[in-house]
């Protein structure tokens, strides 16, 4: 049985969080109020990590799966299982075609996306197979890193002096409605309803009642970064631009100059959104591992090449970038909102059954991870 | 100290002359099998044998100490009755050897003759004394050939395992040094001697390292290397899971870490377990030197160690993808260099680091009396008339050399060797796929290094995962000034974590009395 520390889930949550998410400017629709966006999304996100700890409280020893199972009976349950299983998979291979995506737009214009898509899976697939402890340690590595260089860019970003806190205003020049609209659904689903990962991972925690209290900071760290760098990315290149751009953080870096020689930064922003994506594919990669496992009864070991090609294979599905991004802002987000907000609540709502409650109590429960 | 196998071999005559044949038939009458027989005034009608192993043993030892007082014997008179007492006798009163021991077996004697024993029997007597005259020629201990310190001891380890063990005690007089030794190898029986700090390492490490040696079944062991293959948790990895040594001020240095050290039989380098990632940028002379420089010097190595394995590679994806990163004006000058370079520029690094690879494995092994020649050819030849005759370029040149350069500052040599061979590795990458090829190789290695552990200790602590004691890692990076050095810096269960009592620190300055 595998266990991580509540330092590493923090981490964990932290990195996982960042991802990819400064890579777009989310909540544009609500033009230069997106930060207030991020904000109330990141509210929203609380309640919404209250919910899945409260979950997790009830049987703080399993995993999704079997709180599935505890609330909705073992066939119900048995079937969302599958079907979060698969969802997690594909927001994987979105992260992977992200990842391929960038890479064509940022470093290699010529090289093909499925070898470059290939590459970085097989990395995650390596990972993966090497476990949930060795993924933790992967991440502490790599959080150094990440913070050192998001500072370094941040205090560039200020020094070059393009940082106009006056493209923030007017605040909420159209009222709270374009605000509410940019965050149900989509902000809350992408990215902070992510947490529902974290009904993966919440069991294996050593520390089992630090759990909620790490977590909440965490959120809480991460989502104040979130929104700093939203407005951030706001006041240097406006509304417009930033809604003109596919990957506003890289246009910001690269209007970045100083003393003749810290030109060109946008290697360590891709270095930095290469990091954020690798933890997110490999994050949810994981934990489809270990709800499949839940499911099947087959270790997760087994699992990793078939869902790898899985997730291989889906990211072939959509033809061009355009259509990724359709996809991803416009279908996915109206479907996530399933996993995201109303199974939680309903097995809120519903509560444990009884013929599982002593063995939701127990710890004895089936362990999702089998090793 | 040795432990011999308890084999149920052929028990030893009570004649002199069938045991001298049986050892004389089991040696395949070896030529350098010495076998003497006399007779002693004590006892005249029994003939009394001596066998020994010419160059094994002490000859002068033998004559002053075991023939000499031999024959000229005088034995209380119970001796006479009964055939061991003879033997009895003569080890209580006769021979002045230190360590003397009985023998009835053929097989133990033979085992224990060529340990450098020599063997003593009597007509009469199924027993045997092996008395312990080994000697011989060995290297003295001198000074480190592969690790060296400008300030620090300056003695070796030799391939003498007991005099290894020595030298260690010598460092750390306490009987809390345990020593154990294991004999491995079925034809060579060579001494493999555990060390550990009692009351300070981790019982369990301890434990494993026994039940990991003694799963060993090999025919001979000539270096410390072949254990460390045996015993090491991953083998298919590039990284060493174990510390190589030359210095006993090292493996003491470990020890008081709680570290266990592992001396083999004809080797000088010494294993020690568990060893993290970390540990291998710490040269011994950090902890001699002032601290402040020490940290600087650590630092550099850290440095360096990247560079050795990524510097090429950047070089590759910079020219060959990512030009915009450069400085417009360097740009123009790399770019006039590489104009009449035919090659690519993967392909110019590759031949390159062969070349210099190739080299510097030509510098190690050839003759020493032609080793000024390697230095002429390679300054002169492959260096600057390649880049004349247009085949490298300059940069190239550079980038090599100082990649070189950079993973000699590494003080093990092992891990050195590791960022030499994954190099070409990120190299490729890089010539594929640019940044990205370096970014995936170097995140592959992070990913295998998380998943490496030695002797259960994961190797990339006190970094991932963070260590139960708070504060170990700061050490880390960072040569703390002794006085600071509360805890030992290994994160497993150690009976005693601290080193010293803590608050030690001296005041900002001191005032003579007067």
């Amino acid at each position: 049985m595998q266990q991580i520390g509540k330092s590493q889930l923090a981490l964990l949550i932290i990195l996982f969080l960042v991802g990819s998410t400064p890579l777009f400017e989310l909540g544009i629709k609500a033009k230069q109020d997106a930060w207030l966006a991020m904000s109330v999304a990141a509210v929203a996100g609380m309640l919404l990590l209250a919910v899945y700890v409260k979950l997790q409280k009830r049987a703080p020893h399993v995993g999704i799966a079997d709180l599935y199972k505890f609330h909705f009976g073992r066939y119900i349950g048995g079937a969302f299982t599958v079907l979060t299983s698969i969802w997690l998979a594909y927001e994987s291979m979105r992260n992977v075609r992200d990842f391929g995506e960038l890479t064509t737009m940022a470093l290699l214009g010529f090289t093909p996306k499925w070898i470059i898509m290939l590459l970085i899976l097989l990395v995650s697939a390596y990972t993966a197979s090497k476990g949930i402890e060795v993924f933790v340690r992967v991440v502490q590595l790599l959080f150094p890193i990440v913070v050192i260089s998001y500072a370094a860019l941040i205090m560039l970003v200020f020094f070059s002096g393009l940082v106009k806190a006056s493209r923030l205003l007017p605040v909420m020049e159209n009222g709270p409605m374009p605000i509410v609209r940019a965050v149900f659904p989509d902000l809350i689903s992408f990215p902070f309803g992510q947490t529902i990962v974290l009904l993966v991972f919440l069991s294996l925690v050593k520390e089992k009642d630090a759990v909620g209290r790490v977590s909440y900071k965490s959120l809480a760290i991460v989502s104040l970064f979130l929104v700093a760098m939203n407005a951030l990315v706001m006041c240097v290149l406006g509304p417009e631009l930033s809604e003109l751009t596919s990957l506003p953080l890289l246009q910001v870096v690269q209007l970045v100059r100083l003393a003749n020689f810290l030109e060109r930064l946008d290697i360590i922003v891709t270095l930095l959104l290469y990091i954020g994506l690798f933890v997110k594919i490999t994050t949810l990669y994981i934990a489809s591992l270990f709800t499949a496992s839940a499911v099947t009864g087959i270790s997760h070991r087994n699992l990793v090449f078939p869902i790898g090609v899985l997730i291989y294979a889906m990211s072939f599905l959509e033809p061009n970038n355009t259509y990724h991004i359709w996809i991803g802002l416009d279908i996915t987000l109206k479907v996530v909102p399933l996993f995201i907000v109303v199974l939680p609540l309903a097995m809120l709502a519903v509560g444990i059954r009884k013929k599982y409650r002593a063995e939701a109590a127990g710890g004895n429960g089936r362990q999702q991870a089998e090793n | 100290m040795s432990e011999i196998k308890q084999a149920a071999g052929t028990p030893l005559s009570a004649s002199v002359q069938a045991n001298v044949h049986a050892v004389n038939a089991r040696f395949g009458s070896s030529s350098d099998l010495v076998v003497r027989l006399f007779r002693s005034d004590a006892a005249p009608e029994r003939v009394i044998a001596l066998l020994y192993i010419c160059g094994l043993v002490e000859t002068d030892t033998i004559n002053e100490s075991i023939i000499a007082p031999m024959m000229a014997m005088e034995l209380p008179p119970y001796a006479e009755e009964k055939g061991d007492l003879l033997l009895e006798s003569m080890r209580a009163c006769v021979v002045p050897v230190s360590s003397v021991k009985d023998v009835t077996t053929l097989e133990e004697a033979l085992q224990y003759m060529t340990d450098g024993r020599c063997l003593l029997m009597a007509d009469g007597s199924a027993m045997a004394l092996l008395a312990d005259v080994s000697g011989g020629n060995q290297r003295s201990v001198g000074i480190p050939q592969t690790q060296t310190v400008i300030r620090g001891p300056q003695r070796g380890f030799v391939e003498d395992v007991q005099t290894n063990v020595s030298l260690v005690r010598r460092i750390i007089r306490s009987s809390d040094l345990h020593v154990q030794t294991h004999k491995i190898g079925e034809q060579t029986h060579s001494n493999v001697a555990v060390l550990y700090l009692n009351g300070v390492v981790d019982p369990s490490i301890v434990k494993e390292v026994y039940r990991r040696l003694a799963d060993i079944d090999i025919d001979g062991v000539l270096e410390s290397g072949y254990i460390e293959e045996f015993i090491q948790d991953e083998s298919f990895t590039m990284f060493p899971t174990m510390m190589n040594t030359e210095r006993p001020d090292t493996v003491a240095a470990s020890l008081l870490e709680g570290r266990v050290a592992i001396l083999v039989d004809g080797s000088p380098i010494a294993l020690i377990a568990p060893t993290t990632f970390f540990s291998f940028f710490d040269s011994p002379e950090d902890y001699y030197q002032r601290f402040d420089i020490a940290t600087f010097i650590r630092m550099i190595r850290y440095v360096a160690y990247v560079i050795s394995m990524v510097f090429p590679a950047f070089y590759i994806a910079i020219t060959t993808f990512h030009q915009e990163m450069l400085p417009t004006t360097l740009l123009i000058s790399l770019a006039a260099q590489r104009e009449g370079v035919p090659f690519p520029g993967l392909v110019e690094a590759l031949l390159m680091e062969t070349t210099f690879e190739v080299l510097r494995e030509a510098g190690l092994r050839m003759p020493r009396a032609i080793g000024p020649a390697i230095s002429i050819v390679g300054a002169l030849v492959l260096g600057q008339s390649a880049v004349q005759a247009g085949i490298v370029s300059a940069g190239m040149v550079i980038v090599v050399s100082f990649t070189a350069i950079s993973n000699f500052v590494m003080p093990e040599f092992n891990m050195a060797g590791t960022s030499r061979t994954i190099r070409f590795g990120i190299m490729i990458m890089a010539g594929l796929f640019g940044f990205l090829g370096i970014f995936l190789s170097v995140l592959f290695i992070m990913v295998h290094l998380a998943s490496l552990r030695s002797f259960g200790v994961p190797y990339m602590s006190p970094f991932a995962p963070k260590p139960k004691k708070a504060g170990i890692w700061r050490g880390v990076f960072i040569r703390k000034p002794w006085w600071s050095i509360v805890l030992r810096p290994m994160d497993t269960n150690l009976r005693n974590p601290k080193r010293q009592g803590s608050g030690r620190r001296p005041p900002a300055q001191r005032h003579s009395r007067q």
